[in-house]
């Protein structure tokens, strides 16, 4: 799997299971982190087993995004628009929580596939809520306008505490992520990935791909940002989003993916340090075979093992072998 | 490239050739005991000039001798920023696991990457050419496991953003 999906495999897992076996009354209690940044939690109760109530946990916002009543905006016209009537929205949420949906499972449709589709969208909560800003601004882009209530530099939050920004134009939308990262390995191996986005993105075949700049200092588009959102220790990556990259189907997979990278460079730097692992533990067994071979009892045993072998002689050996005296 | 490399290989294998004459020697200041010399440096008659072979500034080897131990000491090259962490990451994997190594250090010396302790113990029980054999060998293995980390550190960071960027097209 190179590219994240954008529905929590889990979620659909659990949701179809319960599906499947809406008549029997099952309790449910699961609680899981999706990317390190967004909670879960789903619950159903043995009294009501066709109402599933499912709570997310958005990363805490830093001060510069907009938040109303702890959700991005956008965000409730974006879930009303997705699910329908399949899902109500519950107020206040669940403690702890930002959003706590309550999905009454009776009122799927019975179409299979369109039974499927419905349930994968919900799976997809997360590109819901945390994409609907993005969605809005990109949409703007694609009616080449800019809404007029909007600042110049818009921020969202992608993980707890940090945000990136857009800069919404009539013709294009710039995209700006401080990159940060924890450990001192995971900062140097996401450096190199950047620089190969810069990299890639000159090669041939990917012309028509946003264009892509990599800088250790903040970019011009960053001027007005706060301080604390300047320090970055991966740098600073920036797209340039036109209006060709969210024609039609598109859009939904740009803002998915817009709204993730850091998750997904996050995640490649994770499996190649354990790609690194195994290659280290098997150079390691390696070496220490070449110094057991400078062990002579080591040599000993492996001549001892072969030559405790016997060559058996057939019948017709043996045979040859009278003739030949004779 | 690769001549200077056997270059500087060879040297440390005859240096080490001629270094590793080591002899039981029992410690002359604490009674039955018996340390490598090489470590405590407490009785200047029993340490040998050390030898220093430098490839260039930043790779170098140091060979210390004394009578009954023989103590090895290599800095590998770093050129880059990724090179120099993947550089800790294996040789730190690789001390970790010193029990399996018997010859190698747990810490290297000081200004150094990594550190063999050889004693005469060592000597005893593995054949000496072969122990040479082993030391070179390591050097080699580390150079080209460290290319190739990064090799692959690099391929899949390309491939992971040009999938990114198809993305968009």
């Amino acid at each position: 799997m190179i590219l994240l999906q954008s529905n929590s495999r889990f979620l659909l897992q659990t949701l179809m299971n319960r599906v499947q076996n809406l008549e029997k009354g099952v309790e449910l209690d699961y609680n899981w982190f999706e990317f390190d940044d967004v909670r879960y939690h789903i619950q159903v109760t043995m009294k009501n087993p066709h109402i599933l109530l499912l709570s997310v946990s958005l990363p805490i916002p830093p001060p510069e995004t907009i938040f109303l009543g702890g959700l991005p905006f956008g965000a409730i016209e974006a879930i009303k628009a997705a699910y329908g009537t399949l899902v109500q929205i519950l107020d206040p949420p669940r403690d702890g929580f930002n959003l706590t949906l309550k999905i009454n499972l009776s009122k799927l449709p019975t179409n299979q596939d369109q039974r499927y589709a419905l349930l994968l969208k919900v799976a997809s909560v997360r590109e819901v809520v945390l994409g609907a800003p993005l969605r809005v601004i990109l949409k703007n882009l694609a009616k080449r306008t800019v809404a007029p209530d909007l600042s110049p530099l818009v921020a969202l939050v992608h993980r707890p505490n940090e945000s990136f920004f857009l800069v919404p134009q009539a013709d294009k939308v710039t995209v700006v992520y401080p990159m940060r990262f924890n450990d001192s390995i995971d900062i140097v191996l996401a450096t190199s990935f950047l620089q190969e986005f810069v990299e890639a993105r000159r090669t041939g075949g990917l012309y028509n791909a946003p264009s892509c700049t990599w800088s250790l200092s903040p970019p011009e588009e960053l001027k007005e940002a706060p301080a604390h959102a300047l320090s970055a220790n991966a740098g600073f990556v920036t797209f340039v989003i036109l209006p060709r990259h969210i024609e039609g189907q598109k859009l939904d997979r740009t803002a998915w993916n817009l709204s993730t990278f850091h998750a997904y460079v996050s995640y490649h730097v994770k499996c190649s340090e354990g790609f690194m692992h195994t290659r280290m533990r098997r150079r390691v067994e390696s070496l220490i075979q070449a110094l057991d071979r400078a062990k002579p009892d080591f040599e000993d045993s492996k001549i001892t093992s072969q030559a405790r072998s016997f060559k058996r002689m057939s019948l017709k050996d043996s045979k040859s072998r009278n003739n030949s005296i004779s | 490239m690769a001549s200077t490399l056997r270059l500087y290989l060879t040297c440390i294998r005859n240096t080490l050739e001629a270094a590793m004459c080591l002899q039981n020697f029992p410690c002359q200041e604490v009674e039955r005991h018996n340390k490598p010399e090489v470590e405590l440096k407490t009785s200047p008659e029993l340490l040998l000039n050390p030898v220093l072979i430098c490839r260039n500034e930043a790779e170098k080897c140091l060979i210390e001798t004394s009578i009954n131990s023989l103590r090895i000491s290599l800095k590998v090259k770093q050129a880059d920023e990724l090179e120099n962490i993947l550089t800790k990451k294996f040789l730190r994997f690789l001390s970790m696991r010193a029990e399996a190594f018997q010859v190698l250090r747990r810490k290297p010396v000081q200004g150094y990457d990594i550190s063999f302790l050889i004693t005469n113990y060592h000597c005893e029980e593995m054949q000496k050419h072969k122990l040479i054999d082993f030391i070179v060998q390591f050097m080699e293995d580390i150079d080209k496991e460290i290319s190739e980390l990064k090799m692959s550190a690099n391929t899949r960071g390309r491939l992971v953003a040009t999938e990114f960027l198809k993305q968009f097209i």
